[in-house]
Protein backbone atom coordinates (compact mmCIF):
# COMPACT_ATOMS: atom_id res chain seq x y z
CA UNK A 1 0.00 0.00 0.00
CA UNK A 2 1.54 3.26 -1.12
CA UNK A 3 1.69 6.38 1.00
CA UNK A 4 0.43 9.30 -1.11
CA UNK A 5 3.32 11.57 -2.08
CA UNK A 6 5.99 9.37 -0.41
CA UNK A 7 6.51 6.32 -2.63
CA UNK A 8 9.52 5.14 -0.60
CA UNK A 9 7.14 4.35 2.29
CA UNK A 10 5.33 1.66 0.28
CA UNK A 11 4.54 -1.24 2.63
CA UNK A 12 6.50 0.36 5.48
CA UNK A 13 5.00 0.91 8.93
CA UNK A 14 5.73 4.32 10.55
CA UNK A 15 5.17 3.93 14.31
CA UNK A 16 5.29 7.73 14.60
CA UNK A 17 1.88 7.79 12.89
CA UNK A 18 0.35 4.95 14.95
CA UNK A 19 -2.50 6.10 17.20
CA UNK A 20 -2.43 2.88 19.25
CA UNK A 21 0.16 1.97 21.91
CA UNK A 22 3.19 -0.14 21.06
CA UNK A 23 1.84 -2.89 23.29
CA UNK A 24 4.28 -5.70 22.46
CA UNK A 25 6.78 -6.96 25.06
CA UNK A 26 9.65 -5.84 22.80
CA UNK A 27 8.54 -2.20 23.11
CA UNK A 28 6.61 -1.88 26.36
CA UNK A 29 7.41 -3.01 29.91
CA UNK A 30 3.69 -2.68 30.74
CA UNK A 31 2.79 -5.28 28.10
CA UNK A 32 1.05 -7.35 30.79
CA UNK A 33 -1.71 -4.72 31.03
CA UNK A 34 -2.68 -5.44 27.42
CA UNK A 35 -2.39 -9.22 27.89
CA UNK A 36 -4.78 -8.89 30.84
CA UNK A 37 -7.14 -6.85 28.65
CA UNK A 38 -7.16 -9.70 26.13
CA UNK A 39 -8.49 -11.87 29.01
CA UNK A 40 -11.26 -9.32 29.62
CA UNK A 41 -9.62 -7.88 32.73
CA UNK A 42 -8.95 -4.21 33.46
CA UNK A 43 -5.86 -4.09 35.65
CA UNK A 44 -3.22 -1.74 36.92
CA UNK A 45 -0.05 -1.93 38.99
CA UNK A 46 0.16 -2.09 42.80
CA UNK A 47 3.35 -1.57 44.80
CA UNK A 48 4.14 -4.65 46.90
CA UNK A 49 6.27 -2.52 49.26
CA UNK A 50 4.13 0.53 50.09
CA UNK A 51 0.77 -0.69 48.77
CA UNK A 52 0.07 2.22 46.42
CA UNK A 53 -2.19 1.39 43.48
CA UNK A 54 -1.33 3.61 40.48
CA UNK A 55 -3.26 4.51 37.36
CA UNK A 56 -2.12 4.06 34.66
CA UNK A 57 0.24 1.09 35.28
CA UNK A 58 3.96 1.80 35.57
CA UNK A 59 7.33 0.13 36.10
CA UNK A 60 8.32 1.96 39.30
CA UNK A 61 6.16 3.06 42.22
CA UNK A 62 5.88 6.87 42.01
CA UNK A 63 5.58 7.03 45.82
CA UNK A 64 8.46 4.86 47.13
CA UNK A 65 10.33 4.13 43.89
CA UNK A 66 10.14 0.40 44.43
CA UNK A 67 10.32 -1.79 41.34
CA UNK A 68 8.47 -4.53 43.22
CA UNK A 69 5.07 -4.14 41.53
CA UNK A 70 2.24 -6.56 40.75
CA UNK A 71 -0.89 -6.33 38.61
CA UNK A 72 -4.17 -5.93 40.45
CA UNK A 73 -7.74 -6.03 39.09
CA UNK A 74 -9.84 -2.89 38.76
CA UNK A 75 -13.66 -3.15 38.67
CA UNK A 76 -15.12 -3.83 35.22
CA UNK A 77 -18.23 -1.78 35.94
CA UNK A 78 -18.79 1.82 36.92
CA UNK A 79 -21.17 4.77 36.81
CA UNK A 80 -21.10 7.80 34.54
CA UNK A 81 -20.45 11.07 36.38
CA UNK A 82 -20.54 13.34 33.32
CA UNK A 83 -20.25 12.73 29.57
CA UNK A 84 -19.86 14.56 26.27
CA UNK A 85 -21.09 13.65 22.80
CA UNK A 86 -19.35 14.71 19.59
CA UNK A 87 -21.49 13.95 16.56
CA UNK A 88 -19.94 16.07 13.77
CA UNK A 89 -16.23 16.70 13.23
CA UNK A 90 -15.12 13.45 14.88
CA UNK A 91 -11.33 13.10 14.38
CA UNK A 92 -9.73 10.50 12.12
CA UNK A 93 -9.55 7.12 13.83
CA UNK A 94 -12.88 7.42 15.66
CA UNK A 95 -16.52 7.00 14.65
CA UNK A 96 -19.47 9.26 15.31
CA UNK A 97 -20.77 9.63 17.92
CA UNK A 98 -17.51 10.04 19.83
CA UNK A 99 -18.64 9.85 23.45
CA UNK A 100 -16.36 10.63 26.39
CA UNK A 101 -17.22 10.10 30.03
CA UNK A 102 -15.81 10.53 33.50
CA UNK A 103 -16.53 7.15 35.06
CA UNK A 104 -16.54 6.22 38.74
CA UNK A 105 -15.22 2.65 39.06
CA UNK A 106 -15.80 2.83 42.80
CA UNK A 107 -12.21 2.43 44.05
CA UNK A 108 -9.11 4.63 44.18
CA UNK A 109 -7.35 5.55 41.93
CA UNK A 110 -10.27 4.95 39.55
CA UNK A 111 -12.98 7.18 41.03
CA UNK A 112 -12.85 9.51 38.01
CA UNK A 113 -11.45 7.61 35.03
CA UNK A 114 -11.80 9.49 31.77
CA UNK A 115 -12.64 7.04 29.00
CA UNK A 116 -14.73 6.51 25.91
CA UNK A 117 -18.21 5.03 25.60
CA UNK A 118 -18.73 2.66 22.65
CA UNK A 119 -21.66 0.61 21.34
CA UNK A 120 -23.99 3.47 22.20
CA UNK A 121 -25.93 5.84 19.90
CA UNK A 122 -26.02 9.59 20.54
CA UNK A 123 -28.74 11.00 22.75
CA UNK A 124 -29.53 8.01 24.96
CA UNK A 125 -26.92 8.18 27.74
CA UNK A 126 -27.73 9.76 31.12
CA UNK A 127 -25.59 10.79 34.07
CA UNK A 128 -25.56 7.95 36.59
CA UNK A 129 -25.92 5.23 33.96
CA UNK A 130 -24.01 2.01 34.62
CA UNK A 131 -21.28 1.09 32.12
CA UNK A 132 -19.01 -1.93 31.72
CA UNK A 133 -15.60 -2.64 30.23
CA UNK A 134 -15.54 -3.18 26.45
CA UNK A 135 -12.38 -4.68 24.94
CA UNK A 136 -11.93 -4.50 21.17
CA UNK A 137 -9.20 -5.41 18.67
CA UNK A 138 -7.04 -2.72 17.10
CA UNK A 139 -4.63 -3.21 14.16
CA UNK A 140 -1.75 -5.59 14.86
CA UNK A 141 1.74 -4.14 15.35
CA UNK A 142 4.18 -5.10 12.57
CA UNK A 143 7.57 -5.81 14.19
CA UNK A 144 10.67 -6.17 12.00
CA UNK A 145 12.40 -9.37 13.20
CA UNK A 146 15.31 -9.26 10.75
CA UNK A 147 15.84 -12.61 9.03
CA UNK A 148 12.53 -13.87 10.43
CA UNK A 149 10.70 -11.15 8.55
CA UNK A 150 7.86 -9.05 9.94
CA UNK A 151 5.85 -10.56 12.78
CA UNK A 152 2.34 -9.23 13.44
CA UNK A 153 1.73 -8.70 17.16
CA UNK A 154 -1.98 -8.70 18.03
CA UNK A 155 -3.32 -5.68 19.90
CA UNK A 156 -6.49 -4.74 21.80
CA UNK A 157 -7.69 -1.60 23.52
CA UNK A 158 -10.57 -0.78 25.83
CA UNK A 159 -13.46 1.57 26.41
CA UNK A 160 -16.77 1.23 28.25
CA UNK A 161 -20.28 0.44 27.00
CA UNK A 162 -23.74 0.77 28.53
CA UNK A 163 -24.87 -2.17 30.68
CA UNK A 164 -27.94 -3.60 28.95
CA UNK A 165 -30.96 -3.32 31.19
CA UNK B 1 23.97 44.88 42.36
CA UNK B 2 21.03 42.57 41.74
CA UNK B 3 20.11 41.97 38.12
CA UNK B 4 16.38 42.29 37.38
CA UNK B 5 14.87 40.75 34.24
CA UNK B 6 12.75 42.92 31.95
CA UNK B 7 10.92 42.36 28.68
CA UNK B 8 12.50 44.91 26.36
CA UNK B 9 10.63 44.53 23.07
CA UNK B 10 8.50 42.14 21.07
CA UNK B 11 6.68 41.46 17.84
CA UNK B 12 4.68 38.83 16.06
CA UNK B 13 3.88 37.96 12.47
CA UNK B 14 0.34 37.81 11.12
CA UNK B 15 -1.36 34.80 12.69
CA UNK B 16 -3.87 32.57 10.92
CA UNK B 17 -3.77 30.15 8.01
CA UNK B 18 -0.40 31.14 6.56
CA UNK B 19 1.07 30.35 3.15
CA UNK B 20 4.53 30.01 4.67
CA UNK B 21 7.05 27.58 6.17
CA UNK B 22 7.69 27.38 9.91
CA UNK B 23 11.06 29.12 9.60
CA UNK B 24 9.50 31.88 7.46
CA UNK B 25 7.15 32.69 10.34
CA UNK B 26 10.04 32.92 12.83
CA UNK B 27 11.86 35.33 10.49
CA UNK B 28 8.78 37.57 10.13
CA UNK B 29 8.30 37.66 13.91
CA UNK B 30 11.99 38.45 14.53
CA UNK B 31 11.72 41.37 12.11
CA UNK B 32 8.60 42.63 13.91
CA UNK B 33 10.50 42.40 17.20
CA UNK B 34 13.52 44.38 15.98
CA UNK B 35 11.14 46.91 14.37
CA UNK B 36 9.82 47.47 17.90
CA UNK B 37 13.33 48.45 19.09
CA UNK B 38 15.42 49.83 16.22
CA UNK B 39 18.42 50.49 18.51
CA UNK B 40 18.85 46.76 19.16
CA UNK B 41 20.52 44.63 16.46
CA UNK B 42 20.66 40.84 16.02
CA UNK B 43 24.39 40.95 16.88
CA UNK B 44 23.50 42.26 20.35
CA UNK B 45 21.60 39.05 21.18
CA UNK B 46 23.70 36.44 23.01
CA UNK B 47 21.03 33.85 23.78
CA UNK B 48 18.17 32.16 21.93
CA UNK B 49 15.31 30.08 23.25
CA UNK B 50 12.90 28.60 20.70
CA UNK B 51 9.48 27.36 21.80
CA UNK B 52 7.86 25.04 19.31
CA UNK B 53 6.03 21.82 20.02
CA UNK B 54 4.87 20.71 16.59
CA UNK B 55 8.05 21.40 14.60
CA UNK B 56 8.85 17.69 14.87
CA UNK B 57 5.48 16.42 13.69
CA UNK B 58 4.26 19.08 11.26
CA UNK B 59 7.55 20.40 9.82
CA UNK B 60 9.74 17.24 10.18
CA UNK B 61 12.27 19.34 12.08
CA UNK B 62 13.77 18.62 15.48
CA UNK B 63 16.77 20.45 17.01
CA UNK B 64 14.99 23.60 15.91
CA UNK B 65 17.08 26.20 17.75
CA UNK B 66 20.16 26.21 15.47
CA UNK B 67 17.89 26.37 12.41
CA UNK B 68 16.04 29.41 13.78
CA UNK B 69 19.29 31.06 14.97
CA UNK B 70 20.71 30.89 11.47
CA UNK B 71 17.55 32.12 9.76
CA UNK B 72 17.01 35.11 12.07
CA UNK B 73 20.69 36.07 12.00
CA UNK B 74 21.59 35.70 15.67
CA UNK B 75 24.78 33.99 16.85
CA UNK B 76 24.11 32.80 20.41
CA UNK B 77 27.04 32.35 22.80
CA UNK B 78 25.27 31.82 26.13
CA UNK B 79 22.28 29.59 25.33
CA UNK B 80 20.71 28.18 22.17
CA UNK B 81 17.94 25.69 22.84
CA UNK B 82 14.35 24.68 22.27
CA UNK B 83 11.59 24.17 24.84
CA UNK B 84 8.44 22.08 24.41
CA UNK B 85 5.65 22.61 26.91
CA UNK B 86 2.99 22.83 24.22
CA UNK B 87 0.75 25.84 24.98
CA UNK B 88 3.15 27.27 27.61
CA UNK B 89 6.34 27.05 25.54
CA UNK B 90 6.64 30.81 25.04
CA UNK B 91 5.99 31.60 28.69
CA UNK B 92 8.47 28.92 29.69
CA UNK B 93 11.08 30.52 27.43
CA UNK B 94 10.52 33.84 29.22
CA UNK B 95 10.84 32.17 32.64
CA UNK B 96 14.09 30.48 31.61
CA UNK B 97 15.45 33.69 30.06
CA UNK B 98 14.68 35.56 33.30
CA UNK B 99 16.75 33.05 35.25
CA UNK B 100 19.59 33.18 32.74
CA UNK B 101 19.87 36.98 32.63
CA UNK B 102 19.40 37.45 36.38
CA UNK B 103 22.09 34.86 37.14
CA UNK B 104 24.49 36.44 34.66
CA UNK B 105 24.68 33.39 32.39
CA UNK B 106 23.20 35.49 29.58
CA UNK B 107 22.70 39.20 28.93
CA UNK B 108 20.24 39.57 26.05
CA UNK B 109 18.06 36.58 25.21
CA UNK B 110 15.73 36.31 22.24
CA UNK B 111 12.71 34.21 23.20
CA UNK B 112 10.91 33.04 20.09
CA UNK B 113 7.99 30.71 19.59
CA UNK B 114 6.04 29.44 16.65
CA UNK B 115 4.13 26.66 14.96
CA UNK B 116 3.17 25.79 11.39
CA UNK B 117 0.11 23.62 11.90
CA UNK B 118 -1.75 23.74 8.59
CA UNK B 119 -0.18 20.95 6.51
CA UNK B 120 -0.86 20.17 2.83
CA UNK B 121 -3.39 17.52 3.87
CA UNK B 122 -6.00 18.79 6.32
CA UNK B 123 -6.27 15.54 8.30
CA UNK B 124 -2.68 15.54 9.49
CA UNK B 125 -2.71 18.25 12.16
CA UNK B 126 -5.91 16.89 13.69
CA UNK B 127 -4.42 13.40 13.77
CA UNK B 128 -1.10 14.67 15.10
CA UNK B 129 -2.94 16.33 18.00
CA UNK B 130 -3.11 12.84 19.51
CA UNK B 131 0.45 13.68 20.60
CA UNK B 132 -0.73 16.68 22.66
CA UNK B 133 -2.09 14.44 25.39
CA UNK B 134 -0.69 11.25 26.93
CA UNK B 135 -0.55 9.20 23.72
CA UNK B 136 -1.22 5.74 25.12
CA UNK B 137 -3.86 6.60 27.74
CA UNK B 138 -5.76 9.68 26.47
CA UNK B 139 -4.92 9.84 22.76
CA UNK B 140 -6.29 6.30 22.39
CA UNK B 141 -9.62 7.59 23.69
CA UNK B 142 -9.80 10.34 21.10
CA UNK B 143 -8.80 13.08 23.54
CA UNK B 144 -6.22 14.61 21.20
CA UNK B 145 -8.55 17.37 20.08
CA UNK B 146 -9.57 19.19 23.23
CA UNK B 147 -13.28 20.17 22.77
CA UNK B 148 -14.63 16.99 24.44
CA UNK B 149 -12.43 17.51 27.51
CA UNK B 150 -13.52 21.14 27.85
CA UNK B 151 -17.16 20.18 27.23
CA UNK B 152 -16.90 17.94 30.31
CA UNK B 153 -15.22 20.82 32.17
CA UNK B 154 -17.97 23.27 31.20
CA UNK B 155 -20.69 20.82 32.19
CA UNK B 156 -19.13 20.25 35.61
CA UNK B 157 -18.81 24.02 36.12
CA UNK B 158 -22.49 24.40 35.25
CA UNK B 159 -23.39 21.45 37.54
CA UNK B 160 -21.44 22.67 40.56
CA UNK B 161 -21.62 26.46 40.20
CA UNK B 162 -24.61 27.20 37.98
CA UNK B 163 -22.72 29.02 35.24
CA UNK B 164 -24.61 29.46 31.98
CA UNK B 165 -24.03 29.25 28.24
CA UNK B 166 -24.65 33.03 28.04
CA UNK B 167 -21.78 33.62 30.44
CA UNK B 168 -19.46 31.49 28.28
CA UNK B 169 -20.60 33.43 25.21
CA UNK B 170 -19.79 36.71 26.99
CA UNK B 171 -16.12 35.65 27.10
CA UNK B 172 -16.08 35.00 23.35
CA UNK B 173 -17.80 38.33 22.65
CA UNK B 174 -15.33 40.28 24.81
CA UNK B 175 -12.25 38.62 23.32
CA UNK B 176 -13.40 38.83 19.68
CA UNK B 177 -14.21 42.50 20.13
CA UNK B 178 -10.77 43.15 21.65
CA UNK B 179 -9.20 41.53 18.53
CA UNK B 180 -11.41 43.21 15.93
CA UNK B 181 -8.80 45.93 15.29
CA UNK B 182 -5.70 43.78 16.00
CA UNK B 183 -3.90 43.58 12.63
CA UNK B 184 -2.01 40.38 13.52
CA UNK B 185 -4.98 38.46 15.00
CA UNK B 186 -6.43 35.45 13.19
CA UNK B 187 -10.03 36.60 13.76
CA UNK B 188 -10.52 40.30 13.10
CA UNK B 189 -14.25 40.78 13.45
CA UNK B 190 -16.70 41.92 16.06
CA UNK B 191 -19.02 39.37 17.62
CA UNK B 192 -22.44 39.85 19.19
CA UNK B 193 -23.92 37.79 22.02
CA UNK B 194 -26.64 36.68 19.63
CA UNK B 195 -24.11 35.43 17.06
CA UNK B 196 -22.19 33.60 19.77
CA UNK B 197 -25.34 32.00 21.18
CA UNK B 198 -26.55 30.85 17.74
CA UNK B 199 -23.19 29.50 16.49
CA UNK B 200 -22.82 25.93 15.17
CA UNK B 201 -22.33 23.21 17.78
CA UNK B 202 -18.88 21.69 18.35
CA UNK B 203 -19.31 19.45 21.41
CA UNK B 204 -22.31 20.57 23.49
CA UNK B 205 -22.44 22.88 25.33
CA UNK B 206 -19.46 24.30 23.39
CA UNK B 207 -20.19 26.04 20.10
CA UNK B 208 -17.91 27.58 17.48
CA UNK B 209 -16.87 30.76 19.29
CA UNK B 210 -16.22 28.93 22.56
CA UNK B 211 -13.16 27.27 20.97
CA UNK B 212 -9.88 28.81 19.83
CA UNK B 213 -8.90 28.07 16.23
CA UNK B 214 -5.87 26.18 14.90
CA UNK B 215 -3.23 28.75 13.99
CA UNK B 216 0.03 29.21 12.13
CA UNK B 217 2.16 31.92 13.65
CA UNK B 218 5.23 33.05 15.51
CA UNK B 219 6.18 35.67 18.10
CA UNK B 220 9.50 36.97 19.38
CA UNK B 221 10.48 39.00 22.44
CA UNK B 222 13.72 40.15 24.04
CA UNK B 223 14.49 39.47 27.70
CA UNK B 224 17.41 41.29 29.33
CA UNK B 225 18.27 43.12 32.56
CA UNK B 226 17.02 46.57 33.54
CA UNK B 227 20.51 48.09 33.36
CA UNK B 228 21.14 46.72 29.86
CA UNK B 229 17.64 47.71 28.73
CA UNK B 230 18.31 51.37 29.62
CA UNK B 231 21.11 51.42 27.01
CA UNK B 232 18.65 50.57 24.26
CA UNK B 233 15.34 52.16 25.22
CA UNK B 234 13.83 55.20 26.96
CA UNK B 235 10.49 53.46 27.41
CA UNK B 236 9.30 52.51 30.90
CA UNK B 237 10.87 49.25 32.07
CA UNK B 238 8.57 46.23 32.35
CA UNK B 239 9.87 43.75 34.91
CA UNK B 240 9.13 40.04 35.18
CA UNK B 241 8.43 40.07 38.90
CA UNK B 242 7.50 36.49 39.66
CA UNK B 243 6.72 33.20 37.94
CA UNK B 244 5.44 29.71 38.68
CA UNK B 245 4.87 26.51 36.73
CA UNK B 246 2.82 23.73 38.29
CA UNK B 247 2.29 20.18 37.03
CA UNK B 248 0.33 17.75 39.21
CA UNK B 249 -0.96 15.32 36.59
CA UNK B 250 -0.64 14.24 32.99
CA UNK B 251 -3.28 11.59 32.33
CA UNK B 252 -6.73 13.19 32.47
CA UNK B 253 -7.97 10.50 34.85
CA UNK B 254 -5.54 11.79 37.50
CA UNK B 255 -6.89 15.36 37.42
CA UNK B 256 -5.98 16.98 40.75
CA UNK B 257 -9.26 18.82 41.47
CA UNK B 258 -12.41 17.40 43.06
CA UNK B 259 -13.97 17.68 39.57
CA UNK B 260 -12.92 19.08 36.18
CA UNK B 261 -14.02 22.64 37.08
CA UNK B 262 -11.87 22.70 40.24
CA UNK B 263 -8.43 23.80 38.99
CA UNK B 264 -6.25 23.32 42.06
CA UNK B 265 -3.03 23.43 40.01
CA UNK B 266 -4.04 26.78 38.48
CA UNK B 267 -4.72 28.23 41.91
CA UNK B 268 -1.41 26.89 43.20
CA UNK B 269 0.51 28.43 40.27
CA UNK B 270 -1.20 31.78 40.82
CA UNK B 271 -0.50 31.83 44.55
CA UNK B 272 3.15 30.93 44.06
CA UNK B 273 3.63 33.60 41.38
CA UNK B 274 1.87 36.22 43.53
CA UNK B 275 4.17 35.36 46.44
CA UNK B 276 7.29 35.56 44.28
CA UNK B 277 6.12 38.88 42.83
CA UNK B 278 5.06 40.21 46.27
CA UNK B 279 1.61 41.15 44.98
CA UNK B 280 -1.94 39.97 45.65
CA UNK B 281 -4.88 39.34 43.27
CA UNK B 282 -6.21 42.83 44.02
CA UNK B 283 -3.05 44.37 42.54
CA UNK B 284 -3.63 42.86 39.07
CA UNK B 285 -4.82 45.61 36.71
CA UNK B 286 -4.80 43.56 33.50
CA UNK B 287 -4.48 39.85 32.69
CA UNK B 288 -3.91 37.61 29.69
CA UNK B 289 -5.23 34.19 30.75
CA UNK B 290 -5.35 31.02 28.68
CA UNK B 291 -8.74 31.22 26.93
CA UNK B 292 -8.29 28.09 24.80
CA UNK B 293 -12.01 27.75 25.50
CA UNK B 294 -14.43 30.30 26.92
CA UNK B 295 -14.94 28.08 29.98
CA UNK B 296 -11.20 28.23 30.68
CA UNK B 297 -11.28 32.00 31.19
CA UNK B 298 -14.35 31.65 33.45
CA UNK B 299 -12.47 29.23 35.72
CA UNK B 300 -9.15 31.10 35.54
CA UNK B 301 -10.58 34.40 36.85
CA UNK B 302 -11.80 32.37 39.84
CA UNK B 303 -8.59 30.48 40.52
CA UNK B 304 -6.48 33.65 40.24
CA UNK B 305 -8.68 35.34 42.83
CA UNK B 306 -10.25 38.05 40.63
CA UNK B 307 -13.59 36.81 42.01
CA UNK B 308 -14.73 34.05 44.38
CA UNK B 309 -14.56 30.37 43.35
CA UNK B 310 -17.71 29.55 41.41
CA UNK B 311 -18.47 33.16 40.45
CA UNK B 312 -16.39 33.27 37.25
CA UNK B 313 -19.47 33.00 35.07
CA UNK B 314 -21.08 35.99 36.74
CA UNK B 315 -17.75 37.90 36.66
CA UNK B 316 -17.30 37.38 32.90
CA UNK B 317 -21.00 37.80 32.13
CA UNK B 318 -21.14 41.19 33.87
CA UNK B 319 -18.37 42.78 31.77
CA UNK B 320 -15.74 42.66 34.54
CA UNK B 321 -13.25 41.32 31.91
CA UNK B 322 -13.85 44.28 29.58
CA UNK B 323 -12.24 47.74 29.63
CA UNK B 324 -13.61 49.55 32.69
CA UNK B 325 -14.29 46.21 34.43
CA UNK B 326 -12.54 44.93 37.54
CA UNK B 327 -9.74 43.11 35.61
CA UNK B 328 -9.71 43.49 31.82
CA UNK B 329 -8.67 40.09 30.45
CA UNK B 330 -7.16 39.17 27.07
CA UNK B 331 -7.08 42.77 25.89
CA UNK B 332 -5.50 41.86 22.53
CA UNK B 333 -8.10 39.18 21.80
CA UNK B 334 -6.69 36.17 23.61
CA UNK B 335 -6.40 32.71 22.13
CA UNK B 336 -10.04 32.73 21.06
CA UNK B 337 -9.53 35.52 18.53
CA UNK B 338 -5.75 35.98 18.08
CA UNK B 339 -5.41 32.24 17.50
CA UNK B 340 -3.10 29.80 19.25
CA UNK B 341 0.19 28.72 17.64
CA UNK B 342 1.14 26.88 20.84
CA UNK B 343 4.76 27.92 21.45
CA UNK B 344 4.08 31.53 20.41
CA UNK B 345 1.11 32.24 22.68
CA UNK B 346 3.00 33.02 25.90
CA UNK B 347 5.18 35.47 23.98
CA UNK B 348 2.08 37.13 22.47
CA UNK B 349 0.79 37.55 26.01
CA UNK B 350 4.15 38.98 27.15
CA UNK B 351 4.13 41.49 24.27
CA UNK B 352 0.60 42.64 25.15
CA UNK B 353 1.68 43.00 28.79
CA UNK B 354 4.75 45.01 27.70
CA UNK B 355 2.48 47.38 25.77
CA UNK B 356 -0.09 47.63 28.56
CA UNK B 357 2.51 48.44 31.19
CA UNK B 358 4.20 50.96 28.88
CA UNK B 359 0.86 52.63 28.16
CA UNK B 360 0.87 51.87 24.43
CA UNK B 361 -1.68 49.04 24.10
CA UNK B 362 -4.51 49.17 21.55
CA UNK B 363 -7.06 48.70 24.32
CA UNK B 364 -5.14 50.49 27.06
CA UNK B 365 -6.09 49.78 30.68
CA UNK B 366 -5.74 53.03 32.60
CA UNK B 367 -3.06 52.90 35.27
CA UNK B 368 -1.88 49.40 34.36
CA UNK B 369 1.20 48.79 36.51
CA UNK B 370 0.92 45.09 37.45
CA UNK B 371 -0.30 42.34 35.12
CA UNK B 372 -0.63 38.57 34.98
CA UNK B 373 -0.20 36.13 32.10
CA UNK B 374 -1.13 32.46 32.21
CA UNK B 375 -1.00 29.30 30.11
CA UNK B 376 -2.57 25.89 30.44
CA UNK B 377 -0.86 22.98 28.67
CA UNK B 378 -2.19 19.68 27.36
CA UNK B 379 -5.34 18.10 28.83
CA UNK B 380 -5.19 20.63 31.66
CA UNK B 381 -1.90 19.05 32.73
CA UNK B 382 0.25 22.06 33.56
CA UNK B 383 -0.19 25.72 34.52
CA UNK B 384 2.28 28.56 33.98
CA UNK B 385 1.92 32.05 35.48
CA UNK B 386 4.02 35.20 35.09
CA UNK B 387 3.53 38.49 36.92
CA UNK B 388 4.82 41.61 35.17
CA UNK B 389 5.25 45.01 36.80
CA UNK B 390 6.55 48.55 36.34
CA UNK B 391 8.86 48.12 39.35
CA UNK B 392 11.23 45.30 40.31
CA UNK B 393 10.54 43.15 43.37
CA UNK B 394 12.33 44.70 46.32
Amino acid sequence: MAVLGIPILENLYPSTMDMWPLEAKEFNRNWQFYENLKQGKLTTTKCKDCGLVSWPPRVICPECYSENLEYTDLPNKGKIIVFSEEVRGVPLGFESPLIHAVIDLGVAPARRVLSRIVNCPAGVLKRGDEVQLAVFPVPALPIDKGKLGTVMSERVFFAFEPVKK
Amino acid sequence: MARHAVILAGGQCKWGVREAHLVDLFQEAAKACFDDIPTLKPKDVDGLIVASSYAGRCSFQVNTAPVIAERVGVKPTSICTRVDVLCAGGSTGIILAKGLVESGVADIVMVSGGEKLYTPQKWEVFYSELASVDHDWDGTNGMGLPPPFFSLTAQEHMMHYGSTKEQLAAVSVANYNYAATNPVAQMQKTLTLEEAMNAPSVVPPLTLYDCCPITDGAAVCIITTDEIAKKFSDRPLVYIRGTAQVCLNSVSANFPGAHLADWKHTKMAGEKAYKAAKVSPGDIKVAQTHDCFSISEVIEVEEFGFCKKGEGGEFCGSKQIELGGKVPVNTDGGLLACGHPFGATGIRQGIEMLKQLQGRARHQVNGADIGLTHNLSGANAEHTVLIYGREPVK
